[in-house]
């Protein structure tokens, strides 16, 4: 049986652990709120540009912006967007497993968020730089991410960038997503711009101003720049609401254990009272 | 006949209405659509852009940089910053200019040509938003 005093000291820990994560819990849903409604209004935001982007094709040869070229050689680029914090349940092992299975072994990797970087590592893979950014992420933040992605596609040492992030379907679903973000490629554009609500494709001819190709130049990057925004918003509104699910299911653990415990301590309780009273009884009847 | 018009930023959808009229800086210069206008795209600069709704007074807000698409009586225009007079903080965009021509001075020599590119933009950004806050002002 075990010691009435151990029972309490067991009830009084899982109290204080389950307040812990009570407020986790809390600050998780107050961060997820915000973090969601970034990444949703980002979406209306991309698919814009896209669609903008989608009618320029026709106009546009593939291949006209360094962004969108095609190479043979060079090698594969893998940005990957994890946490830098733990304690969200298993969405950073559900990405590395997306991650393994989808990337070719012999790739560069980038991490943003420290959790995967040194798992990363440890399975062999190779990785050439380490990001974080903070939750309320600034604008510049991302820009020396962006920065590296661009000179190393630019410069013909690496002919496809991927992304792996979690894309954020509701609170209690997200997705691991592998994604290519350079080169851009038309059906890609035309898939993200079939989002936008309003998209009535008909590819009619548009008046370009100024050129198409300075057009081309300037949208081109700004919607790259803005894809990668919106995955890193993704992967974050990912992060807060897993946080908030994994503390939320430990507040409710320690509360169902701080209730078998307290039953377990009362029974302790009563056994002890009884084993008193027999005491006291067994002692009269030998006076008697 | 209308337009539908639409003005999308990276935070929000500022604008998703009927509209008579969009007067707005193309990077070619002024431009006006009107319903029945042809098919176009085009980047617009800095400035002031002024649409008008049926049965309402105008409406006149802060654009800076972004694309323009009309297509069949639907007009959407992508960009980075749409802020109407009263919600611009002239404190902060006199500091943020402030910063920017510091950051510029200072390190002439380290910063890449992209780097002084990107201030010398921002700062001419925050200039435009400061003239435009100022004649609304009047």
């Amino acid at each position: 049986m075990a010691n009435l005093r151990d029972i309490k000291r067991r009830i009084k820990s899982v109290r204080n652990t389950s307040q812990i994560t009570k407020a986790m819990q809390m600050v998780a849903s107050a961060k997820m709120r915000r973090a969601q409604e970034l990444a949703l209004k980002g979406r209306a935001y991309i698919s814009a540009l896209a669609n903008v982007l989608s009618h320029l094709q026709s106009a546009i040869q593939e291949g006209s912006s360094p962004l969108m070229q095609r190479r043979e050689q060079g090698r594969t680029l893998v940005l990957v967007i994890n946490t830098d914090k733990g304690l969200c349940g298993a969405l950073n092992a559900n990405l590395l497993r997306e991650v393994l299975s989808r990337c070719p072994e012999d790739a560069d990797y980038v991490t943003l968020g420290s959790k995967l970087r040194s798992t990363l590592s440890r399975l062999g893979r190779r990785v050439t730089h380490g990001f974080s950014v903070s939750d309320g992420m600034q604008e510049g933040e991302l820009k020396p991410v962006f920065e590296l992605l661009r000179e190393g596609f630019e410069q013909g040492r690496y002919n496809r960038v991927i992304v792996a992030y979690q894309k954020f379907i509701n609170v209690m679903v997200q997705r691991p997503q592998v994604a290519e973000l350079l080169p851009v490629t038309p059906e890609e554009l035309l898939q993200v711009a079939e989002q936008d609500e309003l998209e009535d494709s008909d590819n009619s001819n548009f008046l370009l101003e100024p050129s198409p190709r300075e057009l081309l130049g300037s949208i081109l990057p700004l919607y790259v720049t803005n894809l990668l925004v919106q995955m890193v918003l993704e992967g974050k509104a990912s992060e807060q609401s897993a946080r908030m699910v994994a503390m939320k299911s430990a507040t409710e653990n320690a509360k169902s254990l701080i209730g078998e415990l307290t039953l377990e301590y009362n029974k302790a309780r009563q056994t002890q009272i009884t084993n008193e009273l027999l005491e006291i009884t067994t002692a009269m009847k030998a006076m008697e | 006949m209308a337009l539908h018009f639409k003005i999308i930023t990276p935070l929000r959808t500022v604008v998703d209405t009927e509209a008579l009229s969009i007067l707005l800086p193309a990077s070619e210069g002024q431009m006006e659509v009107l319903p029945g206008h042809t098919d176009i795209i085009t980047s617009v600069a800095n400035g002031e852009l002024v649409y008008r709704q049926a049965g309402q007074p105008e409406t006149s807000l802060f654009v800076g940089g972004g694309f323009l698409q009309v297509e069949s009586d639907y007009a959407l225009l992508v960009t980075d910053t749409a802020l109407a007079a009263d919600e611009m903080d002239p404190d902060s965009i006199t500091a943020a200019i402030e910063l920017a021509k510091k950051d510029l001075r200072n390190s002439e020599s380290v910063l890449s040509r992209e780097e002084q590119v990107r201030l010398e933009t921002l700062i001419s950004k925050q200039l435009a938003m400061l003239e435009y806050r100022s004649s609304r002002r009047r």
